[in-house]
């Protein structure tokens, strides 16, 4: 009883800290943002695991066109997924500048091709843009958020529904 | 660096994304646990599953050893007493309140079997009560673990048994003199009201089994006796709550309807009782009978009796006699108990038990480890230089690592004590359903396998054990002797290692298989796929591996459903086993099962397509060879054959099937591998082989297990030692597809 009790304790004291937070518009996450041919999108910071170039894709028959195939990050075999491809856009060579960041969500691990990654930038409240209604269905159902910052804005991908896209389905196996 | 960095801002900014990604983040596990489960337990739910069904296990174990052995120490009370103590402990922790309350039950009978352990080999019911206890609890986990919208069942049925036997434990008669002493002592004021008033008959009603709302019943009864005798007075009945408390009907069943009344003459109340609905039977009790039943029962019990009795004049009994009795009785138990808790709870075990992920997490930077290792050592940096002490301590690493990869290999190994000790449990429940004398004789049980393979053979060898417990062993002992065999037949379970491979082998000495009837049958059942006359004795016998085949037109409790061999050896052949049946009529049947040591490592055949490499394993080639141009038929739709030894095969080139580019287009200039599964076969074509190589198996990557990779005929990729991934040719598929 008393740990329950406890516990509950503890999640009022998280969800106060978090609203105070919001208040002060205190940073709320860091992005790391990259190219996608002309357009700067972002990933949060705590999706990403790490980002290395591209290394040597083993290829797999039976997968979509943009799922280039396979890697070893580290004795680790995860798919890679082209985002020029994804996008609808014309694929590119892979050059030096091209990057694979490696995104996990709920324990699953794929890894991007983007043209470049940038760097990564603080998030504060303000910079969330009012999304439009069109943010988060059909084309855009990737996006999670529009940053608006001084330099431009900046398309925040919502790494869970590019994992687990809305036409795919997941098997426990 | 990149690494650090990641997990300094998780830090800083935990409560920021945990709030974010929450909904995201939820798994499917973490919500099934949210519904049954206080908020914030969900994670201890698995520890509590896994130390729990341990412990169930361990009990089991006792109750086995101690009734084979017939006796009881001390030692295995105690013992018993900590697993019970744990189990209420934890369930109460977790709140499940069913089990706390069950084990708790458990727990009050073994106290009584503890200050009397002779108790538990003299009384037979025993076992039984615990077995289906542990049995409960069993099924309650399993509930706990994968029923999604789980609920918690109701126990009362078992709690009854167990007061129940605590109490025939508890007075110093057994059988039913203590069943009717238990009943009279719960009964307490009516039984008593005799006493205080000659005038007044009791009798004990039980009305049929399973007739339903025996307390609507109980209080039919009383109207129907009221109406049909003028001048009775109902002094009094228990329970006594029978229009409000649903519960009171499982008292009734259990102990049955106490009715007191006050007649001129009893025997026109004993008509009326005897033809009112649903009586089964009833019984007079007697004044005197009834004081000597309260002077068996403890005294604790006795003196409310007592008090009652006092003011036995006004017909209220007390309401709830069972829990009263229970409640004294409790508290000097919480007392003792305490001690031998706290001197078995040493902890003698040196085994600690590590979540399998960690493992595979091990394992995989251990892959890592030599992989860098090697990339070190052989630098191309280093060339030319004169290196003798960094050639001495590189090989030192090299036999570091070695031994490193072995130790985390050996972890993964478990006995086979597990799975076979279960079985101990399978004959014995069945040799008392079947009346069958069974002795299970277990060997090389220590033999170490893969944990992903045990956890996967316990289905199919109780499956093979029962098939041996009930087709395999005669029926009658008669039948046995007639035979020159001892009445008692033998199952016996063992197990071996052998290059690479455990052999497991169950095997009886019961009839055998009666090749006549399979071969009857099979034909029956179309099975045949060549005159009768044509078969070997062997291939008959293993005609009852194949699918749609029950030799047993009865279906029974544990075997003859019609599935059964086939899916047995359908799932030994997803772990890459085999099954095979030996059988002499008279003499005895074996089904022999031979598994990989380890599902993780597969011997493989390296072949390159262009870029690509894949691994074929190399228990499927049969050869591999260059073949010359006009060795190849073409078919109508361009299909390439070729014929070999006067069988014809197709030919399947790899780089089409899997759409790579292949500067290798002439069949001369490639090579050809010959490949036979489940009697099928088919070449492959590749550009070259690169050789023979042992590799670790891993599955594809979660994220793409959406789409049919295993249907395109790949199993799954190996990491190479150079960093580059082969992936391994499903046979079965391959061909399957083709």
């Amino acid at each position: 009883m008393d740990i329950k009790e406890l516990f509950a304790k503890q999640e009022e004291i998280k969800r106060k800290n978090l609203n105070a937070k919001n208040e002060k518009e205190s940073e709320i996450t860091k992005v790391m943002t990259f190219y996608i041919g002309d357009q700067v999108y972002g990933i949060e910071i705590p999706s990403v695991i790490e980002i290395i170039g591209v290394p040597h894709i083993t290829v797999v028959p039976g997968i979509p066109y943009y799922i280039k195939g396979i890697i070893n990050v580290r004795s680790k075999v995860v798919p890679v997924i082209d985002m020029r491809s994804r996008f609808g856009k014309e694929e590119k060579e892979y050059t030096d500048r091209t990057n694979t960041i490696i995104i996990e969500e709920a324990g699953v691990s794929v890894g991007v091709i983007v043209d470049e990654v940038i760097g990564v930038i603080p998030v504060f409240q303000k910079n969330i843009a009012n999304s439009p209604d069109r943010i988060g269905v059909n084309d855009n159902k990737f996006i999670k958020y529009l940053l608006e910052m001084p330099d431009g804005i900046k398309l925040v991908l919502d790494v869970a529904k590019l994992i687990y896209d809305g036409d795919m389905y997941l098997t426990d196996e | 660096m990149r690494r650090f960095l990641r997990y300094d801002i998780k830090v800083t900014l935990y409560i920021t994304a945990r709030a974010a990604l929450q909904p995201a983040m939820c798994g499917k596990a973490m919500e099934i646990f949210m519904a049954k489960v206080e908020p914030g337990m969900e994670a201890m739910v698995d520890v509590y599953i896994f130390e729990t069904t341990a412990l169930l296990e361990q009990l089991d174990e006792i109750l086995l050893r101690t009734e084979k052995a017939n006796e009881f120490t001390e030692e295995d009370i105690n013992e018993i007493f900590r697993i019970m103590h744990t189990v209420k402990g934890s369930s109460a922790m977790m709140g499940f309140e069913n089990l706390q309350v069950l084990a708790h039950k458990g727990e009050d009978m073994f106290f009584i079997i503890r200050e009397n352990p002779e108790k538990m080999t003299d009384v037979g019911f025993v076992y039984d009560l615990v077995f289906q206890m542990s049995d409960l609890f069993k099924a309650e986990i399993d509930m706990i673990q994968n029923d999604d919208n789980y609920e918690p069942t109701d126990f009362s049925d078992m709690l009854a048994k167990l007061e129940k036997g605590a109490k025939m434990l508890k007075g110093e008669l057994d059988g039913i003199i203590a069943e009717e002493s238990a009943a009279a002592a719960a009964a307490e004021a009516p039984a008593a009201v005799p006493a205080a008033d000659p005038d007044c008959t009791t009798v004990r009603v039980f009305f049929e089994d399973g007739c339903k709302m025996e307390n609507i019943r109980a209080f039919m009864l009383i109207n129907n006796v009221k109406e049909s005798v003028d001048d009775v007075e109902i002094v009094g009945y228990v329970p006594d709550d029978i229009e409000s408390n649903q519960d009171s009907a499982n008292t009734i069943i259990d102990n049955g309807f106490l009715l007191s009344f006050r007649a001129p003459d009893p025997k026109t109340v004993f008509s009326a009782i005897e033809n009112s609905l649903n009586v089964q039977s009833y019984e007079v009790i007697e004044a005197n009978a009834e004081q000597k039943a309260a002077e068996t029962a403890p005294a604790e019990e006795a003196a409310p009796v007592k008090q009652q009795t006092a003011e036995a004049g006004e017909p209220a009994a007390p309401s709830a006699p069972a829990p009263a009795a229970a409640k004294p009785a409790e508290k000097p138990k919480s007392e003792q108990k305490a001690a031998p808790a706290a001197s078995s709870g040493g902890g003698k075990q040196s085994l600690i038990s590590v979540n399998l992920q960690k493992l595979d997490q091990l394992h995989d930077i251990v892959g890592e480890i030599i992989t860098t290792e090697s990339m070190v050592i052989s630098n191309p940096e280093l060339e030319g230089l004169r290196l003798e002490s960094f050639t001495k301590s590189a090989r030192e690493l090299r036999k570091l690592t070695a031994d490193l990869q072995d130790t985390v290999m050996s972890i993964r190994m478990v006995p086979l004590t597990g799975p076979f000790q279960k079985m101990n449990r399978i004959v014995r429940d069945m040799k008392v359903k079947l009346n069958k004398d069974v002795e299970l004789v277990i060997e090389g049980d220590t033999t170490e396998v893969d944990k992903s393979i045990v956890d996967n053979l316990n289905d199919p060898l109780m499956h093979l054990v029962r098939n041996c417990m009930d087709h395999g062993i005669e029926d009658t002992a008669e039948e046995r002797t007639a035979h020159g065999k001892p009445a008692k037949g033998t199952i016996k379970l063992s197990a071996m290692s052998s290059s690479g491979e455990v052999i497991i082998t169950i095997s009886d000495d019961g009839r055998g298989i009666d090749t006549e009837k399979v071969i009857a049958k099979a034909e029956r059942n179309g099975l045949l796929v060549k005159p009768a006359s044509e078969y070997s004795e062997r291939e008959i016998q293993n005609m009852i591996l194949l699918p749609g085949f029950s030799t047993n037109d009865v279906v029974t409790e544990y075997s003859g459903r019609g599935v059964g061999m086939d899916v047995v050896k359908s799932n030994l052949s997803k772990m890459g086993g085999t099954l095979t049946v030996e059988s002499k009529k008279g003499v005895g049947t074996s089904f022999i099962i031979k598994i990989p040591l380890t599902l993780a490592i597969v011997d493989g055949m390296e072949i390159m397509v262009g870029d690509a490499e894949f691994t074929v394993p190399i228990s499927v080639i049969k050869e591999s060879f260059i073949v010359k141009r006009d060795q190849i038929l073409n078919d109508t739709k361009r299909g390439e054959m070729i014929m070999i030894r006067g069988v014809c095969y197709p030919m399947l080139r790899l780089n089409e099937k899997f759409g790579l580019y292949s500067e290798v287009s002439d069949i001369e200039d490639g090579i050809v591998l010959l490949i036979e599964s489940e009697n099928r076969g088919i070449c492959l074509f590749a550009d070259k082989l690169i050789g023979e190589q042992q590799v670790v198996v891993k599955p594809f990557p979660k994220y793409l297990s959406q789409y049919d990779i295993k249907g395109q005929g790949l199993s799954g990729c190996t990491i190479m030692g150079d960093g580059s991934i082969s992936l391994i040719i499903d046979v079965n598929n391959l061909i399957g597809t083709h």
